[in-house]
């Protein structure tokens, strides 16, 4: 076990790049959790909000939380990808500035303006009887797009990056790794390693969901100049979804890099860029741009082929899951040794989160199951297990890994504090939503039906320890990372030079 | 039905929680080889891919006669109950549907998207739509048991979006 920092000797603006995006996606995403837990309460008769000001929140807390999110997978993944080859720092911090300009943007909107259309935005909503002022519905257009347009000069980089160092698209996909292991054995080139397969993955299909994005938020942009330019509200629903759906499912993508570089290091082994892993992530490629339509279900006006295709992309979008990356995931550990740390249990916590998380997904992306779960809070249930109990444990799983390298590991109590409290309050949480879904509470009421309110208690009492619980963690991540600053001065102090990182093991 | 669906789904969520509590206890256990580990994971990775495939395979054929799409045209003379769902109210949903009733209702939207869904007496959800402005689209239901059912609106639709509601008995 390698007991070096995995930073690139010398690399500063990597790991700086990666704190700047890791510390404001989780910031970001904590208050957000906060305005969550408020509307939780609000459904709960807990607290009193406005009608207005519930809506405007929710839109926030809806585009934030996957801005937020992605924040932390992009950073991530500039990171892994600069430590494998030279990449422009500059660009990195203009998307930063571009994603940052567009979350003021939004921020005002939705605060100041009180736009309140949910982050779908669905046209035309934003332009019918809006009780918010016109400047508001512009201001968050251009705000997603500014986001937009940050996540495709990231995409454009990474990708330019990956296809400059690993000869083209062949070479970044494994494509000879499959169909000519003899030759490729032969010729000493090596794969790229594995956190490298998401990272080409999702910056490819980030730019067909920008550009998605963009236009339209372009037409929709146009409207608000002109509203005499109608939009077709079935084709503005299929690029909000196909926008939409793409963007919250890159995040778990985008992290899950973290866990292909960090669960090897917890348990000593390696997670090599196989064949078949390789197909997988080829597999992942397609399905996900195609699975988006399991969202218009219910727009039976669509053409019924689409609703064929989008139950089966989404079927067998989970294989790669399943089958290459998760399954992957347990044969790492099985029998390894593992040394259970914050880090690795938050990772491999959030590999079983992602299949509990994706099975929900499944039965609502059957159709005659969405006949009863489309938007009940079944599909909050869903993302919310996939957001909060993987990604976000899986973002976590990175922080904690990074400390843990210079500051140690935590006592037992710690770790079975902040386990019992995070994982028992965010599987309170999320249960809320998926019994709710199934008594067939709507989503997105500000006052619900029965059992709404009862089962909104419950998920706020989850919400609440899930918060306690990112607190203790919040503490002892600082106290770790103050143990290994002081480590450093010390060894730095003893040798003259940069002190050597603890190991994980 | 929603209620088996959430008893399966729990079943299945206990299971995979299972295994990863299982993984990880034999973490504990001697330390094995990543290749002797690999051997024989493999080899089970390829049935497990195979059975995959083949519940996913089965699951897609086996829910297509369920598909809802088209059985307004399927099912014989239906009555068509036209609605129109407008910012916050269904109009022209009738008061009153008779028992056995087979109907269509073709639902659209005269300012933005809306949601269309049908509880039944006991706040069971029967079906949906969505209500689109510019389409209609058709939800086909057949009233067997008589009772005050609900329509809620299921598409965020603006600030009145959770009281937007109508009822109807059948009777």
């Amino acid at each position: 076990m390698a007991t070096m920092s995995i930073d690139a000797p010398g690399d500063r603006s990597g790991p700086r790049m990666m704190r700047l995006y890791l510390t404001s996606g989780l910031g970001l995403a904590g208050v957000l959790m906060l305005a969550g837990l408020s509307m939780r309460m609000v459904q709960a008769g807990w607290l009193h909000l406005g009608t207005l000001d519930f809506y405007s929140l929710l839109t926030l807390h809806g585009a934030g939380m996957i801005t937020a999110l992605l924040l932390c997978g992009m950073g991530g993944i500039w990171y892994l990808v600069r430590r494998e080859t030279p990449m422009n720092a500059a660009l990195g911090y203009w998307t930063y500035g571009l994603i940052l300009a567009g979350v003021v943007l939004v921020l005002i909107a939705t605060m100041v303006g009180k736009f309140a259309t949910a982050w779908t935005f669905l046209y035309p909503l934003p332009f019918v009887n809006p009780v918010w002022p016109w400047w508001s519905t512009g201001a968050f257009l251009i705000g997603i797009m500014l986001i937009t347009a940050g996540w495709t000069v990231w995409s454009l980089q990474i990708l330019e990056a990956l296809l400059r160092t690993y000869g083209g698209l062949r070479g970044a996909l494994a494509w000879d790794v499959v169909f000519h292991p003899a030759a490729f054995k032969a010729s000493g080139r090596k794969a790229p390693p594995a956190q490298m397969l998401p990272a080409l993955v999702i910056s490819f299909d980030g730019l067909f969901m920008s550009s998605a994005g963009m236009l339209l938020g372009a037409a929709l942009l146009v409207h608000w100049v002109d509203p005499t330019v109608p939009l077709d509200p079935l084709w503005a629903k299929n690029l909000t979804y196909f926008f939409g759906h793409d963007i919250a499912n890159f995040i778990i993508y985008l992290l899950l890099a973290f866990v292909y570089v960090g669960l090897p290091r917890y348990t000593n082994r390696e997670w090599k860029t196989s064949a078949v892993f390789a197909i997988g992530w080829w597999g992942t490629l397609l399905f996900l741009l195609i699975a988006y339509f399991h969202h218009l279900y219910m727009d039976f006006a669509q053409p019924v082929g689409v609703q064929y295709v989008g139950e089966f992309a989404s079927y067998f979008s989970a294989i790669p899951v399943a089958v290459v990356t998760v399954y992957g995931g347990l044969l790492l550990v099985w029998r390894s040794g593992i040394r259970w740390s914050l880090g690795s249990i938050f990772m491999y916590a959030g590999m079983a989160g992602w299949i509990v998380g994706g099975v929900g997904g499944l039965l609502d992306s059957s159709v005659p199951f969405n006949v009863r779960f489309h938007n009940t809070l079944w599909v909050p249930a869903h993302f919310h297990n996939y957001l909060l109990g993987a990604s976000l444990f899986f973002a976590l799983g990175w922080v904690f890994h990074r400390v843990e390298e210079r500051g140690g590991r935590s006592s037992i109590a710690t770790r079975w504090l902040v386990g019992a409290t995070v994982f028992g309050g965010a599987a309170l949480f999320i249960a809320s939503f998926y019994v709710a879904g199934a008594a067939g509470v709507p989503r997105r009421y500000s006052i619900e039906p029965d059992p709404g309110p009862l089962l909104a208690r419950t998920g706020s009492i989850g919400a609440i320890v899930l918060l306690c619980g990112l607190i203790v963690a919040l503490v002892e991540g600082l106290r770790l990372w103050r143990a290994g600053q002081r480590a450093g001065q010390r060894a730095g102090q003893r040798a003259g030079e940069p002190a050597e990182r603890g190991s994980l093991r | 039905m929603q209620s088996r669906i959430l008893v399966s789904y729990s079943v299945l969520a206990a299971a995979v929680l299972a295994v990863f509590l299982v993984v990880a206890l034999a973490s504990r256990g001697p330390v094995e080889a990543q290749a002797a580990v690999q051997a024989r994971g493999y080899a089970i990775r390829r049935w497990w891919f195979l059975l995959l495939v083949a519940v996913f395979a089965v699951g897609f054929a086996v829910t297509i006669p369920f598909f809802p799409y088209g059985k307004a045209q399927a099912a014989g003379e239906p009555a068509h109950v036209p609605v129109t769902a407008r910012q916050f109210s269904f109009d022209d949903l009738p008061g009153v549907i008779p028992l056995g009733a087979h109907v269509v209702f073709d639902v659209t939207a005269a300012d933005v998207n809306h949601g269309f869904a049908v509880y039944d007496p006991h706040e069971a959800l029967i079906g949906q739509v969505q209500a689109m402005p510019g389409y209609v689209n058709h939800l086909e239901l057949t009233f067997d048991e008589p009772g005050q059912y609900t329509v809620r609106c299921l598409e965020y639709c603006g600030l009145g979006h959770p009281v937007m509601q109508a009822k109807f008995e059948v009777r």
